[in-house]
């Protein structure tokens, strides 16, 4: 047998991926899978590590990405979601099929996409960090990196960051709209704690994740338990960039408010998470000559819930397939690469679009509107409403509120 | 001058670099590098910390954050 040495980086690939999250990883299987010559690289000694997300994902992400998830990689089953008033009593449990889904483990879930990266044919270098891109003229031509003590310099086609929401390859190619600013991004803390009561009002919420709402406990953003075993859950924030003090700060007063103390009286945590979570619209442009950013590197998370694995799962599938594609076609430049954008736009925007409409809703909203909205609300209403009907809701809360008309006159017209 | 973080206290988040404008924090495996020559000390970084461990040494922003 030779002897055994680290992977050797070459000085050449079709498609150079960076960061080995959900994003880069779908992209780098779907490359390689159509023959392209990839590699795949993250700063990180172990993917997946360290976790900054609540791990919540839907179950129709998982069958649309064709991916088998490990039981390892299941920490809870999920049936649906429980939304809590700001007063912290009303609440309103939504089931349906598409609130079905799992807290996941990122650490074994990411590894797990990388793998079957690494299957399909991709050449991977973890502890691999990207300082610098190589741009010649408009066009990204390769990045810079640091090995293992190593400086080096590869040369691709096609660059995609997917390096989450740092976005620093992004930037360092030129596009400057991937900073995330203040007012259009949440900055999220969480514990992973044992010992949580995941049962209350003499119900049991294990298979919910649970939203708490409110401007007292989270402002422009909401508070989560979400179940990651029987005693066990992520217990987190997200704010607001704007909101002072921090997210930490919310949390601590937020776990210490009556109507929720008593469920962490015993808690402790096992894990400190936390990040910024950019909830605006995505980038504008997607992609330069020889360049591709996918995922939350993209801004694509979820107005809504801020949730960003299966968005960027999908745009990396998309963005790996369209990558191989123009490589193949020997043209690469921006044209070209933006038929990933075009697919993106035609697949997400849609729903998209309209949960960015109901964010500002949402955030013209005060706690006296939602806890009214929320105590008020039957199944009936509950299934209009996700069922994309929001006109009997609304007109039921314009009753006993006529002063929302204006806010949410906007929802009867999505 | 430049920003100061408290490496005892920060989770190496990355909420501080997706924020800068000036790419002059960089997030490393187990702790984010200020890179001084860059920072504008235009303070998007201690608003931005989730658990506020980052400073501006000779300005009143610590108790605050």
């Amino acid at each position: 047998m030779e002897k055994y040495d680290l992977p050797l980086i070459k000085n050449e690939y079709d498609i150079v991926i960076v960061g080995a999250g959900p994003a880069g990883s779908l992209a780098a299987r779907e490359a390689s899978k159509r023959g392209a010559s990839v590699l795949m690289i993250d700063r990180r000694k172990e993917l997946g590590a360290p976790v900054r997300c609540g791990e919540g994902l839907g179950l129709k992400h998982v069958t649309n990405m064709g991916i088998k998830l490990s039981p390892q990689a299941i920490s809870a089953n999920i049936n649906g979601a429980r939304v809590i008033a700001p007063n912290l009593k009303d609440d309103i449990i939504i089931k349906t099929p598409e609130t079905k889904g799992f807290v996941l483990d990122r650490k074994v879930f990411d590894k797990d996409l990388a793998k079957d990266a690494g299957r399909a044919g991709a050449e991977i270098a973890v502890k691999c960090e990207a300082y610098d891109v190589i741009k010649e003229g408009s066009a990204v031509k390769g990045i810079k990196y640091i090995f293992n003590g190593k400086k080096g310099e590869v040369k691709a086609k096609v660059v995609i960051a997917a390096d989450g929401a740092e976005s620093v390859i992004a930037r360092l190619a030129g596009m400057r709209d991937a900073t995330s600013t203040l007012y259009d991004t949440d900055y999220g803390f969480e514990y992973e704690m044992v010992n949580v009561k995941l049962q209350d009002n003499g119900q049991d919420y294990s298979d919910l994740i649970e939203i708490f709402f409110g401007r007292e406990w989270a402002p422009r953003g909401y508070n989560w338990i979400f179940p990651k075993g029987p005693d066990s859950a992520n217990v987190g924030v997200g704010i607001g960039g704007l909101e002072a003090p921090n997210a930490i700060h919310y949390l601590h007063k937020w776990m210490s408010a009556d109507g929720v103390k008593h469920r962490f009286a015993k808690a402790v945590p096992v894990a400190y998470k936390g990040g910024a979570i950019p909830v605006g619209a995505p980038v504008k442009e997607f992609v330069m000559d020889g360049f591709m950013v996918v995922g939350t590197a993209a801004h694509q998370v979820d107005p809504i819930h801020g949730g960003g694995i299966g968005l960027a799962m999908n745009a990396g599938r998309i963005a790996g397939t369209v990558a191989a594609e123009c490589v193949k076609d020997g043209k690469t430049n921006a044209p070209a690469l933006n038929k990933y954008k075009e697919q993106w736009y035609n697949e997400e925007w849609k729903k998209f679009s309209k949960r960015l409409m109901l964010r500002k809703v949402l955030e013209k909203l005060s706690d006296d509107d939602l806890n009214h909205i929320i105590s008020n609300l039957d199944q009936k209403d509950i299934d209009l409403t996700l069922a994309g009907d929001f006109k009997p809701v609304v007109q039921k809360v314009l009753l006993k509120r006529p002063q929302l008309l204006k806010v949410l006159t906007v929802l009867v017209n999505l | 001058m430049a920003v100061v973080i408290d490496r005892s206290k920060c989770i190496y988040c990355g909420a501080c670099v997706a924020t800068c404008p000036y790419l002059a924090l960089r997030l490393k495996e187990t702790y984010v590098e200020v890179i001084p020559e860059k920072c504008t000390e235009c303070q998007l970084c201690i608003k931005a910390c989730p658990v506020g461990c980052i400073s501006l040494p000779g300005k009143d922003n610590e108790s605050k954050r």
